[in-house]
């Protein structure tokens, strides 16, 4: 994992490691071990720059299979089923994955895994494994969410696009009738994002601040999908602007919601039923509600509808 | 006033549309959204007057540009020229703009009535719904395919042009010299330890890790140690006669190791490394010094480079740092400390990278918190001086430091420092002296070598600062009253034992 690598997403490991015995024994023995690594960047951003762990951020995932060509390999033992959401799918081997059809066959985005299958027909498809301890959305579909509401030929306006890892997954799930708009308000992380997008022509990249829709609506058409994983205290207030701009009526939001961000002082409950309320107020319905355990700490995947269409009685 | 066209901006062209009937009021009912949904009847509402696509991805790109920042670009003057009919008394024009500040440009260019309010978001929203059919023009997809290539051209334009250029080298160059420093210190401890089995002696008298590789470069084999060497050691201890003679002694006494010569070899290729790298992290630092200095001159007198430089790096910019409350600069990397504290309700941390400075380490124990806010007061007004100054300037910043220094002073000994209004008037008026050659030194004695520089002062940028100076002033006039109490309470607290 050079420097240029994808940051991952910092978090967590970042605290511990630290500076075990940093200096062990200055004078005497200086040998001494060197404690924890550095483990990603921790800050109150996200995205570090070129967080030390990179690849494996949240680490544990899949980790102590000791790397090399890791379990889901050798076509043969690999069954891909599709999931019940349309568009994702599941590899069953030795331990069950979530994949996603690859869009580029024959490229990794961010460093993932592959699985190439072979059809019936001798035609092979190529699946992306989908790391759930990096992507929010693939947290809440193991999780077990009732709808992503993201699907082929969907349009997905995706605020906080960051790198391009999800959206990437994302653009796969569409497909090419679908349309991926990722907004990313990061310089740094946009140009990974916007080389990403040069290879997937369903990812229309916007490096922009999410807060000020306006300032892209020539880029943006009407909608199906708001996904949003912008981690901001206003991010209610952001998601609104967006639907009241870009989504159809009867449109869906599905946004993940990191307490911390919000307000670190008050429990995370407490904040997700806050952010909700809000949403209600700029007539979001609220749909379902599922917390990213064990994936995330304190996060929430909240699904809604905007504008309901009026029940008929 | 009803509005009586709508203008809407794709990424393939303007459309402008006339209204031809709909409700003023009531757009969230049911009923009307449902009529805004329905083609056939949204149609009814709305006709297409014209259309201008762009003609090519430039002409596409400059006319983004100027829409995101509510700029009329020409094409679209000329374009509302051409369609829209003139305002007369019988059929007044107004034309609805989905956003205000383009409304207001337009406004101003044309004078041409514009509206923004509900309506015409609702409007727009069924626009934007129907685009692809009301649009005769474009095929099926051809949208999509303007704002790809739309979308990417100008996301590559905004990563291009990026305003924190310069404060991008002085982040990167300041977590090289971090990375730097902690390298630097891991090889030296390591030439330490190989150079020590065969000269153990030469770790307790040098200690400074430069000075340790270069003498272990210089001396190789103890034993061929002699006094002809005494010169050139001098040379690298700082001329420090006793220090190299002490050396010497040391090598004929030492009970290190026999090395062998190809193990020697080894130990002086990597002194080479030790010392280049050494000398590196000096030429980095001039560099990151010399462009603090460009940069955020008054931060960098206030503070030091370092210091001034790891603020910009943890805020992401000077301009974010500027922005920032000077509660937020006073706990700046100290957000560990600061949320913990936040949750368990217990005391928020005093300081957090501005501790480095050395202004804090001066200060008395129970002072510390005190000198930090001040401190902080001061980063804060410097960064936003630096960012939005355009002749740089190091006046403020040294200015301000000595108002710290004399606060440090105030806390010491009680000797009243001034007030802030003065300090700052009599910078601009040194400002405005120095731009008219005619130095005046009724105050600020303790600089008089840089007077001479010329500073060109522009009247615009003194009005700014003077703004900027009222707010300095409450900030710290608040600051002088708090203190005085707590003084009035100490007196009294003395007072009554």
């Amino acid at each position: 994992m050079g420097f240029g690598d994808r940051g991952g997403r910092g978090g967590r490991g970042g605290r511990g490691g630290g500076r075990g015995g940093a200096r062990g024994g200055a004078r005497g023995g200086f040998g001494g071990g060197r404690g924890g690594g550095r483990g990603g960047f921790g800050g109150v951003q996200k995205r570090g720059g070129f967080g030390g762990a990179g690849g494996r951020g949240r680490g544990g995932a899949r980790g102590g299979r000791g790397g090399a060509r890791g379990g889901a390999r050798g076509g043969a033992k690999v069954i891909v089923e599709p999931h019940r959401h349309a568009g994702v799918f599941v590899a069953r081997g030795k331990e069950d994955l979530l994949v996603t059809k690859n869009l580029v066959p024959g490229e990794s985005v961010y460093g993932e895994k592959r699985i190439s299958v072979e059809g019936g027909d001798g035609t092979k498809t190529e699946y992306r494994v989908w790391n759930p301890f990096r992507s929010k959305l693939a947290a809440g579909i193991l999780g077990g969410v009732d709808h992503i509401h993201i699907g082929p030929g969907k349009r997905v306006l995706y605020l906080g696009g960051a790198s391009g890892t999800t959206v990437s997954h994302v653009a796969d799930v569409v497909g090419p009738e679908g349309l991926v708009y990722a907004v990313e308000f990061s310089h740094r992380s946009g140009r990974d994002l916007i080389n990403m997008a040069k290879k997937r022509t369903n990812v229309i990249p916007i490096i922009e601040d999410a807060r000020h829709p306006h300032k892209y609506r020539m880029l943006v058409g009407m909608v199906d999908v708001i996904f949003a994983d912008v981690a901001q205290p206003d991010q209610a207030r952001i998601i609104a602007l967006n639907a009241h701009n870009f989504l159809k009526n009867g449109g869906h939001i599905v946004i993940s919601i990191k307490a911390n961000c919000i307000d670190s002082t008050v429990e995370a409950a407490k904040v997700f039923a806050s952010e909700v309320k809000k949403l209600q107020q700029e007539k979001i319905k609220p749909q379902e509600q599922l917390t990213l355990e064990p994936y995330e700490r304190d996060h929430a995947l909240v699904v809604g509808v905007y504008r309901p269409p009026p029940k008929k009685n | 006033m009803t509005t009586t066209h709508i203008l809407f901006e794709t990424a393939s062209g303007y459309a402008l549309f006339e209204r031809v009937q709909s409700e003023e009021i009531g757009q969230k009912l049911d009923e009307v959204q449902a009529r805004i949904l329905d083609l056939g009847k949204f149609g009814k509402m709305l006709k297409l007057k014209s259309f201008m696509p762009f003609k090519n991805a430039v002409h596409a790109l400059e006319n983004q540009n100027d829409v995101s920042e509510g700029v009329c670009n020409e094409s679209l003057k000329a374009f509302l020229e051409m369609n829209l009919p003139k305002s007369s008394k019988k059929a007044k024009v107004c034309l609805g703009v989905d956003e205000k500040n383009l409304a207001g440009s337009i406004k101003q260019e044309l004078s041409i009535d514009c509206a923004s309010d509900e309506l015409v978001h609702e409007l727009v929203r069924g626009l934007r719904f129907h685009s692809e059919k009301l649009l005769a023009q474009l095929k099926e997809g051809d949208l999509e395919k303007a704002q790809l290539g739309l979308g990417h051209s100008y996301s590559r334009a905004k990563v291009k042009f990026n305003v924190h250029r310069s404060d991008n080298m002085i982040i990167q160059a300041i977590a090289l010299i971090d990375q730097l420093d902690k390298d630097i210190n891991t090889f030296s401890m390591r030439i330490r330890e190989w150079y020590g089995w065969h000269f153990p002696e030469l770790v307790k008298i040098v200690n400074d890790n430069g000075q340790y590789a270069r003498l272990a470069k210089l001396i190789k084999n103890k034993s061929q140690l002699t006094e002809e060497h005494l010169p050139a050691m001098e040379e690298i201890v700082d001329q420090d006669a006793g220090k190299a003679k002490q050396i010497l002694d040391a090598a004929r006494s030492s009970m290190g190791t026999d090395i062998s010569e190809i193990d020697m070899i080894n130990i002086q290729s990597f002194a080479d490394r030790v010392i280049s790298l050494t000398d590196y992290r000096k030429r980095l630092h001039g560099y990151l010094q010399s462009r603090m200095n460009q940069v955020a001159p008054n931060l960098a007198a206030l503070i030091g480079e370092m210091v001034g430089a790891r603020l910009i790096s943890h805020a992401g910019s000077l301009t974010n740092l500027s922005k920032y409350p000077a509660s937020t600069v006073q706990i700046l990397g100290a957000e560990k400390a600061l949320f913990r504290a936040l949750k368990t309700r217990g005391n928020t941390p005093k300081y957090g990278l501005i501790y480095h400075s050395s202004f804090i380490g001066k200060a008395g124990q129970k002072n510390k918190g005190r000198i930090s806010r001040f401190l902080a007061n001061k980063c804060s007004i410097a960064s936003r001086i630096d960012c939005f100054t355009e002749t740089p300037t190091t006046r403020f910043g040294e200015a301000m430091r000595k108002q710290v220094e004399d606060r440090l002073a105030f806390y010491e000994t009680g000797a009243p420092p001034s007030k802030n209004i003065d300090v700052m008037q009599s910078v601009i008026n040194e400002l405005r002296d120095a731009d008219e050659d005619t130095p005046m030194a009724d105050v600020e004695s303790e600089k008089p070598s840089k007077s001479d520089k010329k500073e060109k002062k522009e009247k615009k940028e003194k009005k700014k600062e003077k703004k900027e100076k009222k707010e300095e002033d409450e900030d710290t006039a608040m600051d002088v009253d708090v203190s005085e109490k707590k003084d009035k309470k100490k007196k009294k607290k003395k007072s009554s034992k």
